[in-house]
């Protein structure tokens, strides 16, 4: 049963110091031992998505780490939708909840639901470009740590993995991988019913249609700017007579699509589907090393590039051990824990750190061997449209296609 | 000197624990109807594309399997008691009564899937398939596989608080009286069952079939495992809607609920419309006796529904233990234990399962003793409705409630809190269960305990409670079971931070690893299971030995 952590007057005056410090970072910098003197003894509950084990057994790994080197009990609350903890926070605002009164106090978060807490003010911050290992992260090849879905994170998250669109497909049913959303209709074409992507607005289901959109829209700038009705309308001009033509090929003729990506991949690995889509380029790889799948899956990306981005952690403006959560995001870029967390043995979730910058002891933690599923030939990253083109999207799909 | 009469002083025990269980009740319900009515969230519920789709396979799926589980169980009884075999049909039940509906759905869904079991075993060698052929078997369009998962769910509570009734002395040896005494006025003994026993069963039994009836029309974890999904049902779209991360979405989730609870409002005035014209159709008999020659076969429907459980049951056993497992192989290509191993790294989970579930049925079960004991029948029939509102709210709707009161109490992520929340939803059950045995208890044996001089408690304890101890345990377990099958309540007001085996199983079914989502449901399953066998334990008759003369 979790304790609550019973704060004492000296590590709360602890705590407000460094929440003040770190609105300024030259004073963060050299108050970050007061920080990791704060932390020590809190409890930081960490709200983060739990529906797969290897997630589950990289947090309690990271929950044994910095007990052991800082002193903070890290509890992990599991949950299956973020938006679950949006809703939370914002109840508990409307509830007249003040500072360091809340129930979660590290979130797993990125796209809208970032862009929803930092438009209402339910983030604490900015503290993530202060923390010490943040000067390791690839900001300038990986700009989408500082940019969440076209949203500036302005410090009010921190980076932890990197995502980018991925299919999969066990090779000796599909022998031949289709390299664009247009050869992905001419293989439906070709064998009806054996393609489909999650119902909108499951996460991986938009992501579907937002790659479909990236590669039909005229003018790609564009996507990047808030979202207008004008824009919307010319953007997407392409993608609905696409989506039309695919429909009728898909899985149950496209009248019915399944609930999520794991059940999709789960008929995949039956037989039922052909392909199956992630945003983890790993993930064959894992259900591979865990025996789920077969050797001859294969991953791959579209040749002109799919679209990818970064999740981070965020801290609610009223989580009680700012302090602990802070130690805790800045655990999660150190070198050893990143590594650990793109090795495909653990996780295998892409870094955002600089790896060929890092000192060669610490570059060689990422080494790793040629398992099978690992995508052979990367593509390009293509940044997600602006997080306001999200919601606009699965209105107008769900009028399609949702009924 | 006593102040107080013995009346009035049951009546300020009743009045006292009717606040105790009213107040809450009101309040979390109240709570959920002030969400629940914004009138832009209703505007925004009656222009969304999907609501009439989805309103009307609520009503379809809700009322079908309502009708077949109440058809079912009745023809399951009338066998049972005409044959004189009541005790072999119960002899199952608390296996299928253990058995989570989640965990119920997501095996039938192994079974019934193109690429599932059934196909497997005929392919290719009969069919010729050696993909998963495109049928809509699962999550199809018409709701059909969410009405079978649900019937085969409800039959076995209807049959078991059934058989609460048929657990009263007094009830059994009347009707078996009567039963005979149809007989002998020329009525073959299934005609007699079904004209003059089962409408007084029918009667008895309302509670019970509007909560069947309530849970087919709202059910949101088995509807989103095997019900349709393009729309799905109102109750799954409620769910959706109340995860959106934005409030207006929030509450247009909540009047959905609102209008589920008006929905159920509506087919149960219907049904127990119906049911009563049929009732009077009946009282008019015209003394058709009807032939003695249908010889009934085999007990086919009641193998087929134990068959379906133990396939069920066998289709999660093997899933948790599998590994690549592709269409059409009958096993699985490799195995793994690492579900298995993952089960027993979460014992915490089990942990707060248990005190949850063993601490809300205890409060539970010592309130509806004290209830059954001290409030007035009056009171008591008067009452009900408000004690079963958990039991005809839909559940999207309650938590609601629930989650609003519990900030404002500032209970989430408490462990109080949750227990409160539990006991709530345990409640009803609790009293359900128990009332039949307890109401049903031979006065006469009060009587002769005041004629020998003996004290109310020692009634109590000596001869009344031990003499209800089947009762009182089977009672226990049902709120035990209840308990560990609850989710929504667990999540929202535990603030996430109390991880029971149902929300780990949930949250890892959505992950979809068959193995994971197998292996939990198949300890979601256990648990309950052992409060049954301990229940039954328990509740075994007393031996008194008797000194050799």
């Amino acid at each position: 049963m979790p304790q609550h952590p019973t704060a004492h007057l000296s590590r709360r005056q602890l705590l407000l110091a460094a929440g003040a410090a770190s609105l300024s970072p030259a004073w963060a910098q050299s108050t970050w031992p007061a920080i990791e003197q704060a932390a020590r003894g809190q409890t930081v509950f960490w709200n983060a998505w739990a529906g797969s084990e290897q997630t589950n057994a990289y947090l309690q790994w990271v929950a044994q780490q910095v007990q052991t080197s800082h002193g903070v009990k890290l509890q992990h609350v599991k949950i299956t939708d973020t938006a679950d903890v949006v809703k939370r926070v914002r109840a508990e605002k409307a509830a007249g909840r003040t500072a360091s009164e809340g129930t979660v106090d590290l979130v797993w978060i990125n796209g809208e639901n970032f862009a929803a807490m930092k438009r209402e003010g339910l983030l604490f911050g900015p503290w993530a470009e202060t923390l010490p290992h943040f000067k390791l992260v690839d900001v300038a090849g990986k700009p989408t740590t500082l940019n969440d879905f076209s949203v500036p994170t302005d410090g009010m998250e921190s980076p932890w993995g990197m995502a980018q669109f991925t299919l999969f497909a066990d090779s000796k049913r599909l022998p031949q991988q289709p390299q664009s959303m247009q050869a992905l209709l001419t293989l439906a074409r070709a064998q009806p019913g054996r393609i489909t992507h999650p119902r909108l607005p499951d996460f991986h289901g938009t992501t579907f249609i937002k790659q479909a959109l990236v590669e039909f829209a005229p003018d790609a700038k564009a996507l990047a700017q808030p979202v207008t009705d004008a824009a919307f309308a010319t953007q997407t001009a392409a993608l609905w007579p696409f989506l039309d033509a695919l429909r009728p090929h898909l899985w149950r003729a496209g009248k019915q699509f399944p609930q999520n990506a794991a059940a999709v991949r789960q008929m995949m690995a039956d037989g039922e589907l052909l392909l199956a889509i992630t945003f983890n380029p790993n993930e064959a790889a894992n259900e591979i090393a865990a025996k789920r799948l077969p050797t001859s899956v294969v991953s791959w990306q579209f040749e002109k590039g799919t679209i990818g981005n970064t999740h981070f952690v965020a801290i609610p403006y009223n989580a009680r051990a700012k302090a602990g959560a802070q130690v805790v995001a800045n655990f999660l870029l150190s070198p050893a824990a990143q590594a650990r967390k793109a090795d495909i043995a653990h996780w295998g979730d892409p870094t955002v750190l600089d790896v060929a910058r890092l000192p060669a002891a610490d570059r060689a933690l990422f080494q790793t061997g040629n398992q099978p599923g690992l995508v052979a030939k990367g593509a390009p990253t293509l940044p997600e449209p602006h997080a306001s083109w999200v919601d606009p999207l699965e209105k107008e799909w769900a009028r399609r296609y949702g009924v | 000197m006593r102040l107080l009469s013995h009346a009035s002083f049951r009546r300020l025990g009743a009045g006292a624990l009717l606040a105790l269980a009213a107040v809450p009740l009101l309040w979390t319900a109240l709570e959920a109807l002030r969400t629940g009515s914004h009138s832009a969230a209703w505007r925004s519920l009656a222009q969304d594309p999907a609501l009439v789709h989805a309103a009307l396979l609520t009503l379809w799926t809700g009322l079908a399997s309502t009708l077949l589980a109440w058809w079912g169980a009745a023809a399951l009884l009338a066998r049972g008691f005409v044959r004189q075999r009541l005790a072999r049909l119960l002899r199952g039940l608390p296996v299928m009564l253990a058995t989570p509906h989640a965990a119920l759905a997501i095996g039938f869904l192994f079974l019934l899937a193109p690429s599932g079991w059934l196909l497997r075993a005929l392919s290719p060698w009969l069919t010729g398939f050696d993909s998963p052929p495109p049928w809509p078997t699962t999550q199809d369009p018409w709701g059909l596989g969410l009405i079978a998962a649900l019937v085969i769910k409800e039959i076995p509570f209807l049959l078991w608080t059934a058989a609460t009734q048929l657990q009263r002395d007094d009830v059994r040896q009347r009707w078996r009286a009567e039963h005979a005494l149809a007989q002998t006025l020329g009525y073959a003994p299934r005609r007699a069952f079904w004209l003059v026993l089962w409408p007084q069963l029918a009667t008895r039994l309302r509670w019970p079939l509007l909560a069947v009836l309530a849970y087919g029309l709202t059910v949101v974890d088995m509807a989103l495992v095997i019900g349709p999904a393009s729309p799905p049902t109102l109750a799954v779209l409620a769910w959706q809607w109340l995860q959106d991360a934005d409030p207006a979405t929030y509450t247009q989730g909540a009047a959905a609920g609102v209008l589920l609870a008006l929905m159920v409002l509506a087919c149960s005035a219907f049904w127990l419309g119906a049911q009563r014209l049929q009732r009077q159709a009946l009282a008019h008999g015209h003394g058709v006796r009807g032939s003695t020659a249908r010889t009934p076969g085999t007990d086919i429907g009641l193998w087929l529904l134990v068959g379906v459980y133990a396939a069920v049951l066998l289709a999660l056993a093997v899933g948790s233990v599998s590994g690549v497992w592709a269409f059409p192989a009958v096993w699985p290509q490799s195995f793994t234990n690492a579900a298995w191993a993952q089960v027993m790294q979460s014992s915490g989970t089990v942990l707060t399962t248990l005190w949850l579930a063993a601490g809300s049925s205890a409060v539970a079960l010592l309130w509806s003793v004290a209830w059954l004991e001290l409030a007035p029948r009056r009171w008591d029939d008067a009452l009900r409705p408000l004690l079963y509102l958990p039991l005809v709210l839909p559940a999207v709707l309650w938590v609601v409630g629930l989650y609003g009161v519990g900030l404002q109490l500032r209970l989430e992520g408490q462990a109080s809190g949750l227990l409160i929340a539990h006991t709530l939803m345990v409640l009803p059950y609790v009293l359900l269960a128990l009332s039949p045995a307890y109401l049903g208890f031979d006065p006469r044996y009060a009587q002769l305990n005041a004629s020998l001089g003996r004290s109310g408690w020692a009634f109590l304890l000596r001869v009344k409670w031990p003499l209800l101890k089947r009762a009182l345990a089977s009672a226990a377990a049902v709120g035990f079971a209840v308990s560990v099958a609850q989710y929504l309540p667990t999540l929202y007001v535990g603030a996430g931070r109390f991880a029971s085996v149902t929300t780990e199983a949930v949250t890892l079914a959505s992950g979809g690893q068959r193995s994971l989502t197998s292996a939990y449901a198949g300890l979601q399953l256990a648990l309950p299971m052992l409060a049954f066998a301990l229940a039954a334990w328990l509740g075994r008759p007393r031996r008194f030995t008797h000194p050799v003369a």
